[in-house]
């Protein structure tokens, strides 16, 4: 039987095919789809954990006790990880480990674009690329055998492309693979001295046996063309585009990316007298081939940023002479009018955001929906890194600015999920050290999900959604910490939740508020629709300014100027756009 | 047949079930296919695009530059950012609602309505208020499937396969509508004769 899947389904499907038991995640683009799918497997267990640092561990506890186990997350997600991913993988695998990482080359979702095979080789672990549906459900079952082989976890690396992009695929039957059980063995499984420095022997030991496999795998896959002197050398989705070029030269595709056999690849660099590498992001590939002393080229052609798609490889591929004429060389872009992403209508972050932009604070930001405060329309977040830093860059420059004389006051932004996800740590350490200078407000913008990725639960989702079984009360942990000023406030409530900002960004100390609006996109929320009496407005643009999407300036029949207007298909009825109208020109419907 | 299918619109219009659909009729009817999506990001208002291509044997779902013989412009600026990659004379099935983005929303730009009207000088422009056809249709969420009744007429896939696999993707108490806008778009008046 065939089914067109997305890669990420197709990577769920492999785990599921293999007999997979336990699998965990953190939900971030592009691999949330992995879990979602496995959640549909019975036979699986299968968990959005609160972290990708738990989610990895959950993974591991499950191959220690001999199952095999998975753990998904986007690229940045396995930094999370990296502390107890770099001494398991010390360890011989008992249940076939995976860690599926998902890079994003061009950052369509993203905050940077590292390159997670780096990771990979650091981890000593092998290395799969998959570069369709159909490899990459056939790259995990064969990772999964290897990592029970060879006793070592395995990575599987997947393109943001790849993630997406649909296939068709061959499905087959799940082969149930029974637990080991554990085995109680303190040397394999406890990493003090001695254990680890023998462990150091292990995995080298270990990983020139995988490069010994690797030479005729039957995944890293020859084509050779008569009376060709180029070979070309890649993996992923940047041999089917390749492909597209039609060339009449060899390629060398590697479905293993780490490591790579060096026999092989010295055969095979006698036989050819270019080697050219084509891969996206880092020259990892080039830069193995250089190691074992094989000359190549490829970033010199290839960008080492950004997606690599036809027209790039043929641009790449006119440079190194291996094409003479180009096909695609006069194809300039469309530039027309640009459409960053904005808050949907109704979203609960816009008040807040409308609120800190005109009370002109220092603002650090995190990472979810409200990263977005930072676009032109509010330039209202003007520091922004990863999960849960705002709270310790937060307290590190209220220190500064207090040593300094500095009496301003800053604000730190951060959503329920990232809360639970790497917040904690940092709200434990504010009352560490506090000084009756500090001046810094927290807004918890708890909107009951991780929005961003689609909606998963959060630890306090419960709290509002009988589904989800997790119902962690946000302002008691913090009372437990010693944090006293707390205040709960709905943002609709426009006029209220201004004042109680203001008012803390105003008192020394530590202040924490919490909003407590839903996601307006995934409850689905929808009140009666709101209108403009173009006879009262003014043409102020003070609503137009909050961003929504179905407001906008319009010529009204019979008035000259142009007048604020809503879709009322499009409008959720959330009246925020009412409470800042200072002419009560906008009302609800009904 | 080869065909290279572009979607562009803007997050929040079910871009990615509309390429699903696609993609699956396609396999249904024993083509090889791909696709591709872009989600993340872009899901909140931002610009979304995606293509399928079916065919014998096809190896990279990005479609090259002016190799695509349709383009599916959910909203209609999108379909003029994503129109180079389109070969010339090729279909482009407009829906005409247009969604503003923020540089229009915050007069800071204007709207490009010359640029998406010139787009009938270099391509069939098939232009069609979709969400109003889905209105009439019963429910104004089959707005994309009136724009895949359109495709539907341009390609070689049965209709029974197009309706099943349309009552596969869509929730049960919608599929009256959706295979009813399905139809509202495959008899559409294109005001031309494109068969």
């Amino acid at each position: 039987m065939k089914a067109v899947l997305t890669g990420n389904q197709a990577i769920a499907r492999g785990f599921y095919e293999a007999g997979g038991l336990v699998a965990a995640s953190y939900p971030g683009s592009p691999t949330v789809q992995i879990m979602e799918t496995l959640k549909e497997y019975e036979e699986i267990y299968a968990e959005f954990s609160p972290s990708e640092k738990v989610a990895l561990e959950v993974a591991i506890g499950g191959s220690l006790y001999g199952a095999r186990a998975m753990a998904s997350m986007k690229h940045v997600g396995v930094n999370i990880a990296m502390d107890p991913l770099m001494t398991f993988t010390q360890s011989p695998v008992n249940g076939g480990f995976v860690l599926v990482t998902g890079d994003d080359p061009g950052m369509a979702s993203s905050q940077n674009e590292q390159d997670n095979r780096i990771i990979g080789k650091f981890a000593n672990m092998g290395i799969f690329y998959p570069g369709s549906s159909q490899e990459a459900k056939d790259f995990m079952k064969v990772a999964l055998e290897l990592s029970e082989k060879f006793k070592t976890p395995m990575m599987v690396d997947i393109t943001s492309r790849v993630c997406h992009s649909r296939g068709i695929v061959e499905l087959e039957d799940r082969q149930e693979v029974k637990p080991k059980g554990f085995t109680r063995d303190v040397e394999k499984y406890t990493m003090l001295p001695p254990h680890n420095i023998k462990a150091q022997y292990f995995m080298k030991e270990r990983i020139e046996a995988l490069e010994e496999y690797a030479y005729d795998a039957p995944f890293n896959i020859l084509e050779e063309v008569e009376g060709s002197d180029t070979l070309i050398v890649t993996s992923g989705l940047m041999y089917y585009n390749l492909k597209e070029l039609n060339l009449p030269v060899s390629i060398y595709k590697l479905g293993m990316v780490y490591p790579i056999s060096t026999r092989r690849i010295k055969e095979l660099s006698e036989k050819y007298k270019n080697i050219i590498v084509l891969e996206e992001m880092m020259p990892f590939i080039e830069n193995e081939l250089k190691l074992k002393g094989i000359d190549c080229k490829g970033k010199e052609y290839f960008s080492f940023t950004g997606e690599l798609f036809t027209e790039d490889i043929e641009e790449g591929l006119y440079k190194a002479g291996v094409i003479k004429e180009r096909k695609y060389a006069d194809i300039k872009p469309v530039e027309t009018v640009a459409r960053p992403p904005m808050f949907c209508a109704g979203c609960p972050h816009r008040p807040v955001f409308d609120i800190l932009k005109k009370l002109n604070v220092t603002v650090i930001g995190d990472i979810g929906c409200y990263s977005m405060a930072v676009l032109p329309a509010w330039k209202a977040t003007h520091a922004m890194y990863s999960m849960g830093a705002t709270v310790g860059i937060t307290k590190g420059m209220n220190k500064a600015m207090r040593k300094n004389g500095d009496k301003k006051p800053i604000v730190s932004v951060i959503g329920d999920g990232t809360f639970f996800h790497s917040g904690l740590p940092g709200f434990i350490n504010l009352v560490h050290q506090v000084d009756e200078e500090d001046n810094m407000t927290f807004i918890i913008l708890d909107n009951k999900t991780t929005a961003m990725t689609g909606g998963q639960h959060t630890a306090s989702s419960g709290r509002f959604n009988e589904k989800d079984d997790m119902d962690v009360d946000i302002k008691t942990l913090l009372k437990s910490m010693g944090i006293e000023n707390i205040q709960e406030v709905d943002q609709f409530e426009y006029k209220k939740t201004r004042e109680i900002i203001r008012k803390a960004t105003r008192e020394k100390g530590i202040s924490v508020i919490i909003t407590t609006r839903p996601c307006a996109l995934k409850y689905k929320i929808k009140e009666p629709h709101f209108y403009v009496e173009p006879e009262i407005c003014i043409g102020c643009r003070t609503c137009v300014k909050i961003n929504c999407p179905p407001i906008k300036m319009k010529k009204y029949k019979g008035i000259d100027e142009l007048k604020s207007s809503i879709d009322p298909d499009e409008c959720v009825g959330c009246s925020v756009c009412s409470q800042v109208c200072p002419v009560g020109a906008i009302k609800r419907s009904q | 047949m080869n065909k290279n299918i572009m979607l562009a619109g803007v997050g929040g219009q079910g871009l990615v079930l509309a390429t699903k659909i696609i993609s699956e009729a396609a396999f249904k009817a024993g083509l090889d296919v791909k696709t591709n999506d872009v989600i993340g990001l872009s899901q909140r208002g931002g610009m979304v695009w995606g293509s399928v291509r079916m065919g014998e044997k096809v190896y990279s779902p990005n479609i090259p530059p002016k190799e695509g013989d349709i383009l599916i412009g959910l909203e209609p600026l999108e379909a003029y950012r994503w129109s180079h990659l389109l070969k010339d004379g090729g279909h482009i099935i407009l829906n005409t609602k247009e969604a503003y983005p923020t540089p229009v929303l915050l007069e800071q730009e204007e709207y490009p309505y010359e640029d998406v009207k010139s787009l009938k000088d270099r391509y069939n422009v098939i232009k069609i208020d979709a969400r109003e056809e889905a209105r009439k249709a019963g429910n104004i969420k089959a707005a994309n499937t009136v724009l895949i009744g359109i495709l539907a007429k341009l390609l070689d896939i049965p209709n029974e396969v197009w309706e099943e696999t349309i009552k596969e993707n869509v929730p049960p108490k919608a599929i009256d509508a959706n295979i009813q806008a399905f139809y509202r778009g495959y008899n559409y008046d294109v005001g031309y004769n494109y068969a």
